[in-house]
């Protein structure tokens, strides 16, 4: 094999190049069409689908399709459509909040430890380990439980909870690219710390650190729905979890109000994981083949 | 004259990249007698790694493949062979030293049942024989302590120990072709010389016939009876090895021999600067072009080269090269 | 060695001190205290009242004393008392834990197992209808929510085809001893260990993929080919060892949310372990007994772990040298 040099192809920029090769991912084109989708519809429908999602609208446990409410109403008689639609946006928030804390402290303590390595680094090593050691789900119970569960404090649960693999990666990506040429060149005419880590070395660990910061929006959408389905979420909102929840007792009188919900989480988390692949595969066209 | 142990007929591999297949080796024939030590010698991209490959049927697969010609061992085709019999050839009848000896062996068994395990598959030895002939082969290998070397993993040697088990592995079957892809490239050069010394030796005693592939002419000069040099995938020159080194006819040729470093000029306060070859090797996409592949960086180039290809044409007994001005002057 | 093998048995304390003072502090920080609460469900109490409960639950001590006296009676086994139960929480553990053991063992078992399988047999054949599958099945099994998959493989198998019970680890009707009590519970446990077996199936027969192809492209591998071993022994001798380490390491590290993952399928299926426990706890905002179960759970995490290293230690020969 190292004896096939192929042309290199034209000069292109990274990101066109690989824009270029997400295009030609049909399957990753798709995630991010039916993303998109959910995103329009959660923003802008419940504008244009104005029914209250939880007031009691019609007889409850309707199946789909016997009433003006197209999906059905659930135990209470709400409609299922209604909070579909509203419940998107809940979903949808903490998925991207709770994404957003869990990057930024994964790749605050991961660039740390490995830019400065020796003490610092066992330092936070022995801190990222102590959070692996806590069951996740279990740690974000309490202390949603313990602090209350208001929309911020859920996404901050999940986000202190979730940060360890983003930092391992981003550890390892610092470690990597310290030791580079051309950061060694930065170095030597005196680039501060700061400038090294988050203008030298960030940008080079980037392609890595994108595809997983949009993988943990899927994980933190998971774990949300797996909180409210526990009864641990905003007593004032709906979410797609807490659907699945309050239903759970009625599925063999509906079983929709439990199927149409888990759907909705299943087609948003599956968007952004094959939006997540097409990124990994564009940023690495060798790893394509497998 | 009798047939030779091996014989490679038009050989082409190509790899498959889209929808193209390009081939990284072309028309390549070659032939090796019984007990004879052939150089092949080249830039790395030449495609010398991938034609050893392909005498066991290892070309990575996909995206590779031989796509012509006939590899001829003992008259059988093994380009035609099926996996089953290529099984007993490998590691039994033909055997290969690759060049990464830190990654060739397996990091989870020990060097003694990575040596006994050929000997039990090709031989079906006891596993008490088996381990008993690795260790001998350990002996032979020149690793001292032998018996309790075999117990080691590959991580507990040196890059040179771990070539002689590499060394010991291929040999346990008493192949009768030996390929060694650029043995000691990744090795100290003292460890080299002591791994060179070592293949004479083996010579001597296994009486295998060795190609050696390397891109060192001080080590094809010290180790070969014969020598072919390859270019983009191409045979360019072929002879005894004295006559190569004395007398390179391929510009090729005459700039990899000159780029050797002379220990026997005497010291001098301006040294000559060491020669080497413009440019590098043209990438298998370029080279459906016309005319020689090497014309690009040529300092005798004539406008002749640009338009067509040189075929090889003997210049004496045993002697080939690929260049028009050394066929016009022969003519 | 046996220096390695000291420095991480005291590694794994001081995490789980750290866990307990984890614990502790986020009591002490969350608003509202026990008494407030206990007061709360008394309907009032006079200022004194509360004073002296204060005092005999101790919070009337310094912080740092308080932590001492918690960290002193976790060692002695006590997890302080459920407030729903006025039970230990330790007895309430002991009651459970077999019961999520059960579960969590088998879905980690079958989940290993079938994982290295799929992903060993689709890196293998890279183009092969089984390899497409693998790759559909990790994308589907890691998008969906664990407990979603569960109500759906009860309507689908419960409900639609009535092959399996709903819920719980027993069949409460009849009184059944022996084999047929065993076999009760086997039926009752395989819908709950599929559901928690599917997304780590996702994970492990995609990592065992990934992990075999590269080692197929190894160097040692193409040396193994070049003995002219047969492709059988390449591959399950020579490739499977290798390729296995890394998802035993990932299987061990995971094991945090494997238990996560049980808390969920535990609360679908109404099964009777640490995880429905927990449900019910904040239910019943039972701290106690909550806090109780996230420290025995770390416990578990720790003690995988070190085993997860043993294993590693007993596959890969490297280890031992560093």
């Amino acid at each position: 094999m190292t004896d096939t040099t192929l042309a290199a192809p034209k000069p292109v920029s990274p990101s066109t190049q690989a824009w270029r090769m997400f295009r030609q991912n049909h399957a990753a084109v798709l995630g991010l069409a039916i993303l998109l989708a959910i995103i329009v519809i959660s923003l802008a429908g419940p504008f244009i689908y104005t029914v209250a999602p939880r007031e009691m609208v019609w007889m409850p446990l309707t199946p789909p399709g016997q009433s003006e409410y197209v999906l059905g109403t659930d135990y209470l008689g709400r409609d299922l459509l209604a909070g579909l639609i509203n419940g998107g946006r809940v979903t949808l928030a903490v998925g991207f909040t709770a994404a957003l804390i869990t990057v930024a402290i994964g790749i605050t303590v991961g660039a740390l430890a490995g830019f400065f390595g020796g003490r610092v680094d066992n330092l936070l090593m022995r801190v990222t380990e102590f959070f692996q050691v806590l069951p996740n789900l279990l740690f974000a119970m309490v202390v949603v439980m313990l602090f209350g569960a208001d929309l911020l404090n859920i996404s901050i649960a999940i986000g202190i909870v979730s940060w360890t693999s983003t930092a391992r990666l981003t550890r390892a990506e610092f470690m990597r690219i310290r030791e580079m040429d051309f950061v060694k060149a930065e170095r030597s005419i005196g680039a501060a710390n700061g400038r090294l880590i988050w203008k030298v070395i960030l940008p080079n660990a980037a392609p890595p650190l994108i595809v997983v910061s949009a993988l943990s929006i899927g994980t933190a959408i998971l774990f949300e729905a797996g909180l409210s389905f526990l009864g641990l979420s905003d007593p004032n909102t709906t979410s797609w979890g807490r659907m699945i929840g309050d239903n759970r007792p009625y599925i063999l009188d509906s079983p929709w109000g439990v199927t149409f919900p888990g759907l909705c989480i299943f087609l948003t988390v599956l968007a952004i994981s094959l939006i997540g692949d097409g990124m990994n595969d564009a940023f690495n066209p060798k790893l394509r083949e497998r | 004259m009798t047939a030779p142990l091996l014989s490679v007929r038009n050989l082409e591999i190509a790899f498959r990249s889209g929808r193209d297949d390009i081939p990284v080796v072309r028309d390549l024939s070659f032939d090796l007698g019984a007990g004879e030590t052939l150089g092949i010698v080249g830039e790395s991209g030449c495609g010398k790694s991938i034609t050893a490959l392909s005498l066991l049927g290892l070309v990575p697969s996909p995206p590779g493949r031989v796509t012509r010609g006939q590899i001829l061992f003992q008259g059988e085709d093994l380009v035609q062979a099926g996996e089953r019999r290529l099984n007993e050839v490998r590691g039994n009848e033909i055997s290969m030293v690759f060049q990464e000896p830190m990654t060739s062996l397996n990091p989870v068994y020990t060097i003694g049942e990575q040596i006994a395990e050929t000997a039990r598959v090709h031989f079906g030895l006891s596993r008490a024989k088996a381990w008993a002939r690795a260790v001998e082969m350990l002996s032979l290998v020149g690793i001292p302590s032998p018996n309790r070397r075999a117990h080691d993993y590959p991580h507990q040697l040196s890059g040179g120990m771990r070539q002689r088990v590499m060394i010991a592995i291929a040999l346990v079957c008493e192949p009768k072709i030996l390929i060694a892809d650029e043995p000691t490239t990744a090795l100290d050069v003292t460890v080299q010389a002591q791994i060179f010394d070592l293949f004479n030796d083996l010579r001597r005693d296994f009486g295998a016939a060795i190609i050696l592939i390397t891109h060192d002419i001080g080590v094809v000069a010290q180790m070969t009876d014969r020598v072919m040099v390859m270019y983009a995938g191409r045979k360019i020159e072929e002879g005894p090895v004295a006559d190569f080194v004395r007398d390179p006819r391929h510009p090729y040729t005459s700039g990899l021999v000159s780029c050797i470093p002379r220990l026997t000029m005497p010291p001098s306060d301006d040294p000559e600067p060491l020669f080497e070859i413009p440019g590098v090797v043209p990438a298998p996409r370029d080279l459906n072009r016309p005319g020689c592949p090497f014309a690009p960086r040529c300092a005798r180039v004539m406008p002749r080269c640009r338009d067509e290809n040189p075929g090889l044409e003997p210049l004496a007994p045993g002697r080939m090269v690929a260049c028009w001005q050394e066929q016009e002057v022969a003519a | 060695m046996l220096q390695g093998t000291l420095n991480r048995l005291v590694n794994a304390a001081i995490l789980l001190v750290a866990v307990l003072v984890l614990n502790f502090t986020l009591i002490h920080i969350a608003p509202g205290d026990p008494v407030e609460a206990i007061v709360g469900e008394m309907g009032g109490a006079t200022p004194e009242m509360i004073a002296q409960m204060r005092a005999q639950y101790g919070l009337d001590q310094p912080f740092i004393v308080q932590i001492g006296t918690y960290l002193g009676n976790v060692l002695t086994g006590d997890l302080g008392m459920s407030t729903y139960y006025s039970r230990p929480v330790t007895g309430l553990i002991a009651e459970r834990i077999g019961a999520t053991l059960l579960l969590v063992v088998t879905a980690l078992l079958v989940a290993l197992i079938l994982g290295t399988v799929l992903g060993v047999f689709s890196a293998r054949k890279r183009r092969s209808v089984l390899s497409h599958l693998v790759t559909v099945i990790a994308l589907a099994g890691f998008s969906a929510p664990v407990f979603w998959v569960g109500i759906m493989l009860i309507l689908l198998l419960s409900v639609s085809i009535p092959l399996l019970p709903i819920s719980g680890m027993t069949s409460s009707s009849a009184d059944l001893t022996g084999i047929a009590h065993v076999l009760d519970v086997l039926h009752h446990l395989v819908l709950p260990a599929l559901t928690l077996a599917t997304i780590y199936l996702a994970f492990y027969s995609r990592l065992s993929r990934a992990s075999m192809l590269e080692v197929l492209g190894s160097d040692y591998i193409r040396t193994a080919r070049a003995k002219g071993l047969p492709q059988r022994m390449v591959i399950y001798k020579h490739a499977l060892r290798n390729a296995i380490l890394p998802v035993v390491t990932f299987a061990g590290l995971q094991f945090g949310q494997l238990i996560s993952g049980a808390v969920l399928v535990e609360t679908v299926f109404a099964w009777p372990g640490l995880g429905t426990l927990a449900f019910e706890s904040i239910l019943r905002r039972d701290t106690p007994t909550l806090l109780g179960i996230l420290f025995f759970s770390s416990m578990m995490v720790v003690v995988m772990n070190l085993l997860t290293d043993v294993v590693y230690r007993l596959v890969d020969p490297r280890i031992q040298a560093r």
